[in-house]
């Protein structure tokens, strides 16, 4: 049969499933890389606080970014419960919301011992009398003290399986071929480690500010030009299948390619100057926080511009 | 077991678009924002005196391997034995993950202002309560008290034509069998239930 193609975006999930990829993915990777540090580099109460709230947070407001625009609110209760997973194993959007629920709570549960401990917490009046609480209390001592490493490495699976799923949900669909291919997962993958780092270099430069800290900030910086290394490797392998194969995938090239937020924004300046930035202090010694600071940014800013742009360039190709 | 199919002949399909009107009516769609669960793209084909005018109509495919209900995580997307696809609306919470899914636009959404809205213009007969995905259901409702899905009813040039694909004495099956009437889209592994039957090669 002949038939006409015709190529078409999509707008139905736009920037606010954007915002909901990039904080799923940059607060699962963040809870997971403060849990490894203060497992295995160095231990820090600090860095686990602000780890573990702000991943918190991240999750909670990128699920809420999700759940503010389903269609029927009451019917998400269909997708909390844990038995979805048996139901409906098929369906990424079920494991997500299963790992970002249960990575909360094990992010809670490792930083509480932590929580109780400190000092600047319990200057607030509400949380040192919820802190002191005889159940918090055994909470900590009789779970998280004793299991601290396994709720870590608990934590840790679901962290890799939120920031894994951020890319296998767009790999689920298959009409678009910029979207359907194993690199996806990848991709993300590496994106939202990067983003962690940067995000954690920001909290340990600005925030706790320690002479201290330096190996795990150089750590962190060396990381972090692999992964931005490894994500430009990766996309320059996407820009080969693209250009080449279907024509849904040769149209998403010449959206994403001919687009200047996506060349100068994100390659640009989301992965090649902060590449440069950090690869400099890493070889030459970091001069002042300055460089690394802004570089944490641009990664940052780089990991939002990715997940907008790919969810803005996936083509249908329509058979009418 | 039987599997339904719809064969579609894009010789006869005269474009009056009484198919869409017919399945609006009786599926309640939400017209006012121009959704419908089946629609008829009109399309001009060659360049200069050489043009043909197609109708191309297109519904949801009720695929072997639809990927809406394979992403779908509350369940909500669900196959009946017969090989029809639809939807739980009590179910669904709206995430349109499904429409993302699916290679033949075939979702549409019905938001809660559209079920205010759908009171309102199709009176008390209406039967939605809450908002959800929505698709064409090959009239499963009609199907079963061994009627014709409305479109196919409805069709003046006789273009749908539905049928029971594991009856070999089915017109429906034999077009599919001889390969006249072909899937969209084969490629992707759907496995689609809608079939075409070309139009350009004949007319040329």
């Amino acid at each position: 049969m002949d038939i006409n193609m015709t190529f078409a975006t999509q707008e139905i999930w736009t920037w606010w499933i954007a915002v909901y990829l990039y904080l799923g993915g940059l607060g699962a990777a963040t809870l997971v890389v403060t849990f490894l540090t203060d497992m295995y580099l160095k231990p820090h109460r600090d860095l686990v606080l602000w780890g573990a709230f702000s991943g918190i947070v991240m999750l909670g407001l990128g699920s809420l970014m999700l759940f503010i625009h389903l269609l029927d609110h009451r019917a998400v209760l269909n997708v909390l419960n844990p038995l979805v997973l048996i139901r409906h194993p098929h369906a990424w959007i079920a494991w997500g919301t299963q790992f970002i629920i249960w990575m909360m709570w094990w992010g809670l549960f490792y930083a509480l011992p932590y929580m109780i401990d400190s000092p600047q917490l319990n200057r607030i009046p509400l949380l040192r009398r919820l802190l002191k609480a005889g159940f918090i209390a055994k909470l900590s001592g009789r779970c998280c003290l004793r299991f601290h490493k396994t709720i870590g490495w608990l934590a840790t699976i679901n962290g890799i399986g939120v920031a894994v799923y951020t890319g296998l949900l767009l790999q689920s669909f298959p009409a678009v071929a910029l979207w359907h291919n194993p690199g996806v997962p990848l991709l993300f993958t590496v994106s939202a480690f990067s983003t962690a780092m940067a995000f954690l270099l920001l909290i340990l430069g600005i925030v706790i500010k320690r002479e201290e800290d330096r190996p795990i900030r150089v750590f962190y910086e060396r990381t972090d030009v692999m992964l931005i290394a490894a994500e430009l490797v990766i996309l320059f392998s996407f820009f080969h299948y693209m250009s080449a194969g279907s024509e849904s995938a040769m149209h998403s090239a010449k959206l994403l390619w001919s687009d200047m937020g996506w060349l100068i924004g994100f390659i640009g300046f989301g992965l090649i100057v902060p590449f440069f930035l950090e690869l400099r202090c890493v070889l030459r010694g970091s001069r002042g926080h300055a460089p690394v600071m802004l570089a944490a940014v641009l990664v940052l800013f780089g990991g939002y511009l990715l997940r907008h742009y790919f969810l803005a360039a996936g083509v249908y190709a329509f058979p009418w | 077991m039987t599997r339904y199919a719809m064969v579609i002949d894009l010789n006869t399909c005269v474009g009056c678009n009484a198919c869409m009107a017919a399945c609006a009516m009786e599926n309640q769609t939400p017209v006012w924002k121009n959704e419908w669960r089946t629609y008829v793209h009109d399309q001009e084909i060659g360049t200069g005196e050489d043009v043909l005018r197609r109708f191309f109509p297109r519904l949801c495919n009720h695929c072997d391997n639809p990927p809406c209900l394979s992403v779908c995580p509350t369940g909500a997307t669900y196959k009946l034995d017969n090989g029809i696809v639809k939807v739980d609306e009590d179910l669904c919470m709206g995430c349109r993950a499904c429409a993302m899914a699916c290679p033949y636009d075939a979702r549409m959404e019905v938001t809660w202002d559209d079920v205010e809205k759908g009171k309102a213009f199709y009176g008390s007969d209406y039967r939605r309560e809450r908002p959800s995905m929505d698709k064409c259901t090959f009239c499963d409702h009609r199907v079963e008290k061994g009627q014709k899905p409305a479109c196919v009813e409805t069709c003046v040039g006789s273009a749908r034509m539905f049928g029971d694909l594991h009856d070999p004495n089915d017109p429906v099956a034999q077009l599919v069998a001889s390969g006249v009437a072909r899937p969209l889209l084969p490629h992707l592994g759907t496995k689609p239930n809608i079939y075409y039957i070309g139009d350009v090669k004949r007319r040329g």
